[in-house]
């Protein structure tokens, strides 16, 4: 599959780029701002961009190089940054999957893309685990969602959920929240110790509580997680994910 | 006209001159030498103002006195040995001339100090000339002989010179009333000028009532009345003549009213000591010293006093603008001291006490900056007393602590506010201490405040340097250390024990390093929470997230554009209350509040635990947090009912 990195940060770009040709993906470009970013996707439209969320709009150093760090608040508002390149990657390129990085959780301007198809939010440091980073980056490339367990943390309201998920079980919601962060039905069977079966009976139930009706469509595990998370999405995310 | 007129009025008294000094007569000489410092100063008056009718007025007042006298000189010579020119005719006249004696005060009186009257008081002089034509007539052919008149007068003529005389008296007591009426409708200039012909005259009275004193008590005719006459001769032209030319060369007000109040107080305590000695003169035998010393002691013990009491109330009749205006400073300082009115209100009462709206008060900052009222600054004031924009200095001990500026300035006014600024000293140096209490208040909020911002900045750099930095490298570092170990694996060629360590050794590796991110995000957190890119609600929700108790949290949904210093103390305040809560209060559960904008943020944390927080010591970091933007907090806890903290910020 053929990826395009965007990273300010020189060293972390060549490992990430070693990591993913080691998987067998061809790293198109590498580059370290914005406006380079969206320049190569739009003229090579690859399968993925694996994005920081934080980076200086436009090259700062001499010659149209990529700088070496931009160093610190570069990317702060005002300014559009990964988060932003991600929405509009995904908004102009839909062939072009987008797999977000950052060193902390924040949500910024891509509230709207959580839990859509085509995109992923990981925190960096997950790229340490090879083989589960390789497997998140092919499933947001093939147009599945993958978002960070810190993250579907971060966004689920503990104690102020919404009526409908409050009326799930613990193991139902245990189910819904690895559905969240984009693991299939089968990788969840693995997770949780359980029986393929086991998991799909869950989620039925899951779908019958949230008063979600089988359309034909897969939408509904859609739906399910987006009412799961309730990251208060607005009308544009809503008319945006789901058909 | 009045360079004509004035001169008319010199030579007749250089005539006079002349013949007393050719006649060698010493009372003439002297009353017409007298009269030339009248005219000496008359001219200064004309030179002064060459329109004023003052001047010729001036020097009439003594020309009328040296006409009198030539007529008497030739009308002595009549029944000598030797008479002179023209001796008959003033023969005739000389019993009935005196009242042109006043003839030229008359005048004087209708045009002091702004010029002839107008209206119907223009007629008044030829009303005099008339009277005074018949006092004449009456007394025509009459003779006087040391200083008596000679023979009878028929009842005709006694009627006539009865009219007469009581049309002159009439005519001197409407001029005075003239002068009265310009001084109740004058403005503050010519009430000054009318004041120093008042000092002069009262002088005068004074003198003359001295005079008859003495008289009685048998001193010499001269030294009895020559005071008096040195006074209307002398003293009354001198008047006029700084009135018309300087009329703010002394502060006559004040003369007149110490004046006027030393007299009225001598006269009540020498009434006071007559009294008591005639009292005890019937009380017990004459002859002891028992009733005058008595009396000098009653004297003695009521002079202070009373001198006091005669001078307010000259003061309120005489000079009532100031005494008014002394009087309305001095209250405001009593209410300052009290505590009724603030003492920034002090530059408003000198304006009202002054008459002067444009008056400004610059007041001495303690760096030697000069300041407005509100603080503003004002330019350095000149020194210079010529300086009309510089005004007057007010100083304590010494040291000047403000200044006055006046537009209506003149040697009276700079008097007035001289002695306004004297009795206000005390409202102005408590402004000058407020106002530089007030600055280096607002420069420590603001030096908080600054320290406060560049301190979030400080936090956000660091949590941004560890996380681009630290965090970043630590992850660039597991990738190799994961292709290394992947190719480790994957390398036949390798012994498997060998191949084993180095995987198992590098997935350790890994490990750590991930320990290593994650507790770098932990510490990036604490420096300042992430979650705060999200906004400050996001932040909180973090909170209550990580909080072990029921927590409920509501943020008004209209907060927006917080600031990042407010945004961080907002969440600082947040956790720390919670954490306090956790530690101490023993609660069932936590509501958290928080509305508001940057310009106002208020931060509500209340819990159901055990209350009864007395002491501020726990949240003293809290405080100090809260200060430091300029916040204030508040705390509420009744013991058993749980704690409230409020925050403004």
């Amino acid at each position: 599959m053929r990826v395009v990195i965007a990273d300010d940060s020189v060293l972390f770009r060549e490992g990430l780029a070693r990591v993913l040709v080691e998987h067998g993906h061809r790293v198109e470009h590498a580059v370290g701002d914005v406006a380079s970013l969206l320049r190569v996707v739009a003229a090579d439209r690859p399968d993925l961009a694996v994005v920081d969320i934080r980076m200086p709009p436009a090259p700062t150093a001499m010659g149209g190089q990529p700088p070496i760090d931009a160093g610190p608040g570069s990317g702060t508002d005002g300014d559009p940054d990964g988060a932003e390149a991600a929405v509009v990657i995904r908004a102009e390129h839909p062939a072009t999957a987008v797999l977000l990085l950052s060193q902390h959780i924040e949500l910024r301007h891509c509230v709207g893309l959580i839990g859509t198809d085509g995109f992923g939010y990981l925190l960096k440091d997950r790229v340490l685990d090879l083989a589960e980073f390789d497997a998140a980056a092919r499933r947001v490339a093939a147009g599945g969602s993958a978002l960070d367990p810190e993250i579907v943390r971060a966004l689920v309201r503990s104690q102020s959920a919404p009526p409908a998920v409050a009326g799930l079980t613990v193991r139902e919601r245990e189910v819904l929240a690895l559905v969240a962060q984009g693991l299939s039905n089968v990788a969840i069977a693995a997770r949780l110790h359980l029986s393929d079966r086991t998991v799909e009976a869950h989620m039925r139930s899951v779908f019958t509580r949230l008063g979600l009706h089988d359309d034909g469509g897969t939408h509904r595990r859609v739906l399910a997680v987006l009412r799961y998370l309730d990251v208060r999405l607005g009308p544009v995310a809503e008319s945006g994910s789901v058909p | 006209m009045v360079v004509v007129t004035t001169g008319l009025a010199t030579a007749v008294v250089l005539a006079g001159v002349l013949i007393g000094a050719a006649l060698g007569l010493g009372a003439p000489l002297v009353l017409c030498l007298a009269c030339s410092v009248a005219v000496a100063v008359a001219w200064v008056v004309v030179r002064h103002s060459p329109r004023s009718a003052v001047g010729p007025a001036l020097a009439w007042s003594s020309g009328c006195v040296a006409v009198v006298q030539i007529n008497d000189v030739l009308a002595a010579s009549a029944y000598g040995p030797d008479p002179l020119p023209l001796a008959s005719v003033a023969a005739h006249l000389w019993v009935g001339s005196w009242p042109v004696n006043l003839l030229g005060v008359f005048l004087l009186l209708l045009v002091f100090p702004g010029g002839a009257r107008g209206g119907w008081w223009s007629t008044l002089p030829w009303v005099y000339v008339a009277a005074t034509t018949a006092v004449m007539a009456a007394m025509w052919d009459l003779q006087q002989s040391d200083g008596q008149v000679v023979g009878d007068l028929p009842a005709p003529r006694q009627v006539t010179l009865l009219i007469g005389l009581a049309t002159v008296g009439v005519c001197l007591a409407l001029a005075v009333l003239s002068l009265v009426l310009a001084y109740r409708r004058g403005d503050p200039p010519s009430r000054e000028q009318i004041r120093w012909l008042v000092l002069a005259g009262a002088t005068v009275v004074v003198c003359l009532v001295v005079g008859w004193v003495l008289g009685s008590l048998g001193a010499r005719i001269e030294v009895a009345y020559g005071p008096f006459l040195v006074a209307i001769v002398v003293l009354v032209p001198l008047a006029v003549g700084i009135a018309v030319v300087r009329y703010d060369l002394f502060d006559v007000d004040r003369l007149l009213g110490a004046g006027a109040a030393a007299v009225i107080s001598a006269v009540i305590s020498a009434g006071i000591f007559a009294l008591v000695v005639l009292g005890m003169s019937q009380l017990v035998r004459a002859g002891t010293a028992l009733g005058p010393s008595t009396a000098a002691f009653v004297t003695a013990l009521v002079l202070l006093p009373l001198h006091r009491w005669v001078s307010r109330v000259v003061g309120r009749v005489l000079d009532r603008e100031r005494t008014v205006a002394l009087a309305a400073v001095n209250r405001f300082a009593a209410d300052v001291s009290a505590g009724r009115r603030p003492p920034e209100e002090i530059e408003a009462v000198l304006r009202a006490a002054q008459r002067d709206p444009g008056l400004v008060l610059v007041l001495a900052a303690p760096d030697g900056r000069w300041v407005g009222m509100d603080g503003s600054p004002a330019s350095k004031p000149d020194d210079r007393a010529a300086d009309p924009a510089a005004g007057i200095t007010v100083q304590s001990r010494g040291v000047p602590i403000a200044r006055v500026r006046l537009t209506r300035d003149s040697a009276r006014t700079r008097r007035r506010i001289g002695d306004l600024a004297r009795v206000a000293w005390m409202p102005i140096e408590v402004c000058r201490l407020r106002l530089a209490l007030r600055e280096a208040l607002a420069e420590t909020h603001a030096s908080r405040l600054r320290f406060a911002e560049s301190s979030a900045a400080e936090r956000l750099r660091w949590a941004q340097d560890l996380h681009d930095g630290a965090q970043q490298q630590l992850v660039a570092v597991g990738m190799r250390l994961r292709l290394l170990q992947r190719a480790a694996a994957g390398d036949a060629g390798l012994d498997t024990g060998l191949r084993l360590a180095i995987t198992t050794e590098l997935e350790a590796a890994v490990a750590d390093l991930q320990g290593c991110v994650a507790e770098l995000r932990r510490l990036a957190q604490g420096v300042r929470p992430a979650r705060l890119e999200d906004g400050l609600p996001a932040a909180l929700e973090a909170i209550r997230d990580a909080t072990p108790l029921p927590m409920e949290l509501s943020v008004d949904p209209g907060m927006l554009g917080v600031d990042e210093t407010h945004a961080l103390t907002a969440y600082l305040v947040v956790a720390e209350a919670v954490a306090n809560v956790l530690k101490h209060a023993d609660a069932s559960r936590i509501e958290v509040h928080v509305a508001g904008h940057s310009d106002r943020l208020t931060v509500r944390v209340r819990d159901d635990g055990v209350g009864g927080l007395d002491s501020d010591a726990p949240l003293a970091a809290l405080r100090d947090r809260v200060s430091s933007v300029g916040g204030t907090l508040d705390v509420h806890s009744p013991r058993g009912r749980g704690t409230t903290v409020s925050v403004v910020i």
